[in-house]
């Protein structure tokens, strides 16, 4: 038996206004935009129609403002969803999603230690790859690996 | 008696890598965990904004050094989603082999190291001894035994060597035989059921609350495989069954990944099969140089030809030998992904390890930390 598509959710009446726009990814059955002060909400009805299982939660640094990206799981209909919403960068925080999916524990710790975005009633936010007391967050853009001119010279020079 | 916590790892054996397991304890009683993670923090995702779409793919093979083909496989598929670029229909065939392949050599390095685990000798030699034949396997087409660098954007490096599918079945009837000697030194022996039966019950609702995937939440008995559920590659063109238990213990994850072997070797002999009958091109034609030709040396002018592709993002997400794993790949233009971000199969398992942990003994930490199958490379990217 094979449930509806997830395309086939109406999304644009469950979510009211928290929704921005429903975009089209490849492979997937789609990426939906949310106003980030409704995530708590956005979330919940996310899970119960149907979407389980939280394969990831990442952040994505923008310079301008920063993007977390959620990525959903339906047994029932054997597709991915895409959640996004954009966050300004110089306050970057957005409710947890660890009391809907259990599982984005680590992910949400993640997502803090390397894009500085916050996740407001998170249990237990504190560093997971990195050091405790590391002051940088190292997947922000302006975290520089090396100049690219050093690069050109010890490693390219072929 | 008093609680206190000790410290597992970062270089106990269980840990089979680097990681810590604090466990609180009272007597042997766990009472709590909280692993530590990060001693093999690479930052993988930081380096490749920094690489072209096919350097990346030399990180793959050090992202988990035991499944480095999957993935290879895995973030081939998210970056060619990103570039717009579909590979020939040979090439997926191949990357399907491999990714087969792998997970016979992964799932049998699983074995021989857990079952040393438990005290057991010399089925870890049994182990190394057949996983060896794999790695000849991969060292005839690829030139390494673990770091293949293999897969490009386009398609695979090179094609089969003459020969290659010959030998890949003789080595898979070998396989198939020791599969059976594997299964009585285990499951015929008193002495692995009584220390593995019942430990690390983990149940198919809190698998999907805290995201588990792969061969522990199918020892809970749901069946779900991304091979099958959502087929990528070829994987919609071959026969096989998704192997499941019910037990959701130790004894039925290793139960699931003895079977998840005998259906690799299914998959692997239609897809030789396959590969006999229809020889042609392994890689996408008209790319431009940085991304294509195959041999050509990576130069310094190769990266001088610049194309500009349409921005796009890619998602891909392929059943690793551990469970799920999924790569999101933004494609800005230009040369570099702007942004790769990898969804680690065991970094979730072991985030959950306060579930299946807590109520057991200190002295059964061993067993089901093995039958996670931890792979910290991956974990810690």
């Amino acid at each position: 038996m094979t449930a509806a598509p997830a395309s086939s959710v109406q999304w644009p009446e469950l979510l009211g206004n928290s929704l921005i726009a429903l975009e089209p990814l490849e492979g997937t059955s789609g990426r939906l935009r949310f106003r980030a002060a409704d995530a708590e909400r956005v979330f919940r009805a996310v899970h119960d129609a149907g979407f389980h299982h939280l394969t990831l939660v990442g952040g994505i640094d923008w310079v301008d403002h920063r993007e977390v990206i959620y990525t959903l799981w339906s047994d029932e209909r054997k597709s991915y969803l895409f959640l996004s919403t954009d966050l300004p960068a110089d306050h970057p925080s957005i409710a947890t999603a660890t009391k809907v999916w259990p599982s984005a524990n680590w992910h949400e710790r993640e997502a803090w230690e390397m894009v500085d975005i916050h996740f407001d009633g998170h249990p237990d936010l504190r560093h997971l790859l990195m050091p405790d007391g590391y002051e940088f967050h190292p997947l922000l853009r302006s975290f520089k690996l090396h100049e690219p001119e050093d690069l050109e010279v010890k490693v390219r020079h072929v | 008696m008093s609680e206190m916590w000790i410290n597992m790892g970062p270089q106990h054996p269980m840990t089979h890598g680097l990681w810590n397991l604090r466990v609180r304890i009272d007597g042997e009683l766990i009472l709590d965990v909280d692993p530590e993670m990060g001693y093999l923090h690479r930052g993988i995702e930081k380096i490749s904004e920094d690489r072209h779409y096919n350097e990346v793919v030399t990180l793959m093979d050090r992202t988990c050094y035991v499944a480095g083909m999957a993935w290879e496989h895995l973030y081939i598929l998210g970056a060619e989603k990103a570039l717009h670029i579909t590979p020939p229909e040979r090439a997926e065939y191949i990357r399907t082999m491999s990714e087969e392949f792998q997970r016979i050599a992964s799932h049998i390095m699983w074995y021989a190291a857990f079952v040393q685990d438990l005290g057991l000798m010399s089925p870890f030699l049994y182990g190394m001894r057949d996983r060896d034949l794999l790695l000849d396997l991969f060292q005839s087409y690829t030139g390494a035994r673990m770091t293949y660098e293999y897969m490009r954007v386009g398609g695979v490096r090179n094609d089969l060597p003459h020969g290659f599918s010959d030998r890949a079945r003789k080595v898979l009837d070998w396989l198939m035989e020791r599969f059976k000697e594997y299964d009585q030194l285990c499951m015929g022996s008193d002495i692995f059921r009584r220390r593995c039966d019942g430990l690390g019950v983990l149940s198919a609702q809190d698998c999907i609350d805290f995201g588990v995937t792969g061969p522990m939440l199918r020892s809970a008995g749901v069946a779900r495989d991304l091979r099958k559920d959502r087929p990528y590659s070829v994987y919609g063109r071959v026969d096989f069954d998704v192997a499941r238990a019910t037990t959701a213990d130790v004894t039925g994850r290793y139960l699931v990944r003895m079977e998840e072997m005998r259906q690799s070797v299914r998959i692997l002999r239609q897809v030789l099969d396959w590969l006999d009958r229809n020889p042609g091109p392994v890689m996408a034609e008209n790319l431009p140089r940085w991304l294509g030709a195959p041999y050509a040396p990576i130069g310094r002018e190769g990266y001088l030809l610049k194309r500009e592709y349409p921005k796009g993002v890619g998602f891909a997400a392929i059943e690793e030998p551990h469970g799920e794993a999924a790569v999101y790949v933004v494609n800005e233009g230009g040369e570099h992904p702007y942004r790769v971000k990898f969804r680690s199969p065991v970094y979730v398992n072991l985030s959950a390890a306060r579930k299946y942990l807590v109520g057991y003994h200190v002295a059964d930490i061993p067993p089901i930390m093995g039958s996670v199958d931890v792979c910290v490379g991956e974990s810690d990217r």
